[in-house]
């Protein structure tokens, strides 16, 4: 209230006049980022909104950044946002853990029923994938972090105080408002992290089980050219169909990649968009109407954990498995 | 890429960062909560397993000992009666024994009476066929008085034995 009174004491026509230009500009580099659609490097979600301090305007940008925003650098390391949500993610994880640890009985007290029930129900669908009980229980522990740890990295992402508390950084000119926190998930290095372990991870696994050569040969098909001077009497058709099979090989190679881009895209895509379209729907209306969409987000961050852990179940059980396909 | 990189500022340090921290969860998640929960779980099944196990053992048991109670039982019952049966018999044939020797010993007593008896009787006969003799002499001789001769006398005699007889 106070700043509106003092701009009408200050004869608005005269503000106006002396900072026009300035504004002009700002407002053309705001629309030549926006309009920038190739380079899309902010996205703007909320209003731009006017603070008069000391005299002079600036504008407090409140945007949805495809990157998370550094709020303090620790040797070298920039503590993002994501980065401080991800320690309190494993903080918690490793609380309850400590507690499980702590409370571990033949008979179960609630907590423990509760997460032996999920363990159960997890294990009944590894089971569907992998085939066997006993390839569930050995890829378990891992593909159980991981869908707890994205579960909790997405839904903490939706909390209250979660992007909205922050501070204010000058950036290119711009009042910037950046978030203390921001969903573990919604930073594509986090993302990009655990899908390059689990991809690793499967690659490690099948080593382990078929063997350095017979791992190799998935991609670089050795075999196939070698195994062709004692089949090719019996059946000629190994001459063309085996120099195909190396080919497919060598596709392999692509498709591992392909893995890792689509595990980390898919689910920074899908939170980092949940979140975008939270902050739309709270700029149009902030009453009830981000409410459904909240519900929404709920979901989508529990099918986003299903599905990246499922399908580092597959990848595994597939590399573990003696022959593609 | 670079451009890639530039968009989403990818960090080297920052993917270090995220994956100590994945490590972080699955040893502390592995060790900490699942590894004593599976092993709880593990137990318990066996736990329930083996007490299923058991309590089929148990129940096959009771089952056993009540059908050998039972057939003990009914064995029992029939050496019993077989006992009894045998006994009876036994009681039986003793009886009639004991009353066949009674039987006999009665007719051999009253055979020994009858013997002796007819032994008296013939004794008894036999004096009084003497004395009858002796005194029928004696009175002959007085009635006669007369001596007739020897010969005479002893045809007599014999005539009178003869019918006295």
């Amino acid at each position: 209230m106070e700043n509106t009174e003092n701009i009408h004491d200050v004869s608005p026509h005269e503000r106006i006049e002396g900072h026009s230009e300035e504004m002009h500009i700002e407002h053309q580099a705001i629309l030549a980022e926006t309009m920038n659609t190739e380079d899309a490097e902010h996205i703007i979600d909320e209003h731009s909104a006017v603070v008069e301090h000391e005299g002079e305007t600036h504008d407090l940008v409140h945007e949805n950044t495809l990157f998370a925003e550094p709020i303090a650098e620790v040797a070298g390391l920039p503590i993002t946002n994501s980065l401080v949500n991800t320690w309190v993610v494993v903080l918690i994880i490793v609380l309850l853990s400590y507690f499980i640890r702590k409370n571990v009985k033949t008979i179960p007290g609630k907590v423990q029923n509760a997460f032996e029930m999920i363990v159960e129900g997890f294990l009944g669908i590894f089971d569907s994938v992998t085939g066997s009980r006993k390839v569930s229980l050995k890829f378990f522990p891992m593909v159980f972090s991981f869908f707890l740890l994205i579960l909790i990295y997405n839904w903490m992402g939706l909390l209250p105080g979660v992007g909205s508390v922050g501070q204010v950084q000058v950036h290119d000119g711009h009042n910037m408002f950046i978030p203390y926190l921001r969903g573990g998930t919604a930073d594509i290095n986090t993302t990009l992290a655990l899908a390059l372990i689990g991809v690793v991870a499967s690659h490690i696994f099948g080593i382990l089980t078929l063997g350095m050569w017979n791992h190799l040969n998935k991609f670089v098909n050795f075999k196939a050219f070698m195994e062709i001077p004692k089949k090719v009497k019996k059946d000629w058709t190994v001459l063309i169909v085996n120099p195909i099979k190396a080919f497919v090989g060598l596709i392999e190679i692509i498709g591992e990649l392909a893995k890792v881009a689509s595990l980390t895209f898919r689910l920074f895509g899908n939170i980092f968009a949940g979140e975008v379209l939270l902050a739309s729907m709270s700029a149009i209306l902030a009453f009830g109407l981000p409410i459904p969409f909240m519900f929404m987000e709920v979901l989508v961050g529990l099918i986003q954990a299903l599905i990246f852990s499922i399908l580092i179940l597959s990848y595994l059980s597939m590399a573990t498995s003696a022959e593609e396909h | 890429m670079d451009s890639l990189i530039e968009i989403f500022h990818i960090d080297a340090k920052l993917l270090i960062a995220q994956m100590i921290n994945f490590a972080i969860v699955i040893s502390v998640l592995y060790f900490f909560a699942l590894k004593p929960l599976m092993k709880v779980m593990e137990e318990r099944t066996k736990k329930i397993e083996k007490s299923m196990d058991d309590a089929k053992r148990i129940e096959e048991k009771l089952e056993k000992t009540d059908a050998d109670y039972k057939e003990a039982l009914g064995n029992a019952k029939k050496e019993a009666n077989v006992i009894m049966e045998k006994a009876t018999a036994q009681a039986e044939e003793k009886r009639e024994q004991m009353i066949k020797k009674a039987k006999e010993d009665i007719g051999a007593i009253i055979n020994d009476e009858k013997a002796k008896m007819q032994a008296e009787k013939a004794e008894v006969l036999r004096e009084i066929k003497k004395e009858v003799a002796g005194m029928v002499t004696a009175s002959l001789e007085k009635v006669l008085e007369e001596k007739v001769d020897a010969k005479a006398d002893k045809d007599l005699i014999k005539k009178i034995v003869a019918e006295s007889k």
